[in-house]
């Protein structure tokens, strides 16, 4: 990608690091859902990011068009899922608890990317804030933050007897 | 509400389901609309393999809760409006209370609590088809009147009071 995105936002420190980019596309590779949208592993000056590739698929407003907001739900959670695994000394997949996303201005059509900063890893939650950007416009689209819980994996007995 | 005016009962439902289903994200998770109600709008969206949240997992990624959630949400201001004015969201949280098993349907129910002339407030559940207690709840805020030309909808009458 250009390397016209401006590093505005605190982009996570380890992520140049050659086996965080590893640990990420693995991570990444093994969500079906992320797989279907096309998110790829990105990367800017000064960190590690999701890149969402513009497909026809994604556009939820025709007439403007713009990227559909679900879209960029998903880039935003999927992006704060990765870092929070990721920085997991024993790499449990967390589940996530609520998102809250501000929509800053209209997505345009386009390639979107996203960086994570972690505000607290615990060792039972992780809070993540996400940054959306597209190439040329210098302020973020879209800020979310996920509040993520990393316990017992959650087994799908609890769904089945969920009353 | 001045929704009604004067056009058939199943108006509204029609026109929801042709402008819901036609958006192209919608369209690719396979978002259907089943009811339209005065400010309140049900969606229903089939499971699939692709939705899931991991390869190892039996669950539904949240992420497909929430682009159910906003585009229900979404359907709820133009259902109490009773107009197709571009809307934009402002702003949508999520929260996920238990997870979405892989193998039932989901269904938003979403429901506009509060019209102005400028903003929407819009309430929205997320249940598993058969299931009694939420998965998810969310509440969006909506920018309305924005700025785009006005969607068109065949055979959408001219209502205006």
């Amino acid at each position: 990608m250009s390397g016209t995105t401006p590093g505005q936002s605190m982009p996570l420190e380890y992520g140049t690091d050659t086996n965080t980019r590893a640990a990420w596309r693995t991570l990444l590779a093994r969500i079906p859902y992320a797989r279907h949208l096309g998110l790829e592993i990105g990367q800017h000056r000064t960190g590690i990011e999701l890149h969402l590739p513009y497909r026809e698929a994604l556009i939820g407003n025709i007439m403007l068009p713009a990227l559909h907001g679900g879209v960029l739900g998903a880039l935003i959670e999927i992006t704060a899922r990765v870092a929070a695994q990721s920085q997991d000394a024993a790499g449990r997949r967390p589940r996530i608890l609520d998102c809250d996303i501000d929509y800053l201005r209209s997505a345009r059509a386009q390639s979107t990317f996203a960086s994570a900063e972690i505000v607290r890893q615990g060792r039972r939650t992780s809070l993540v804030q996400v940054t959306c950007r597209q190439v040329g416009t210098r302020a973020p689209i879209a800020r979310g933050r996920v509040q993520l819980l990393f316990g017992a994996p959650v087994d799908n007995q609890e769904i089945d007897n969920d009353a | 509400m001045a929704g009604a005016s004067g056009s058939p009962d199943n108006a509204p439902v029609a026109v929801a389901r042709q402008f819901g289903e036609q958006v192209p994200h919608s369209r690719d998770l396979g978002m259907r609309v089943v009811a339209v109600e005065a400010d309140q709008v049900r969606m229903r969206l089939a499971p699939q393999l692709w939705l899931l949240a991991d390869d190892d997992a039996e669950e539904i990624c949240t992420s497909v809760l929430y682009s159910l959630a906003d585009s229900a949400a979404g359907l709820a201001v133009f259902a109490a409006s009773g107009e197709l004015t571009p809307i934009a969201t402002l702003d949508l949280r999520m929260d996920y209370l238990r997870p979405a098993a892989s193998d039932r349907a989901l269904l938003a129910q979403a429901r506009c609590l509060h019209l102005t002339d400028d903003v929407a407030f819009v309430h929205c559940d997320v249940l598993s088809e058969g299931r009694e207690q939420p998965v998810a709840t969310g509440k969006a805020t909506f920018m309305r009147n924005t700025r785009g030309k006005r969607f068109q909808a065949a055979g959408e009458g001219d209502n205006s009071a």
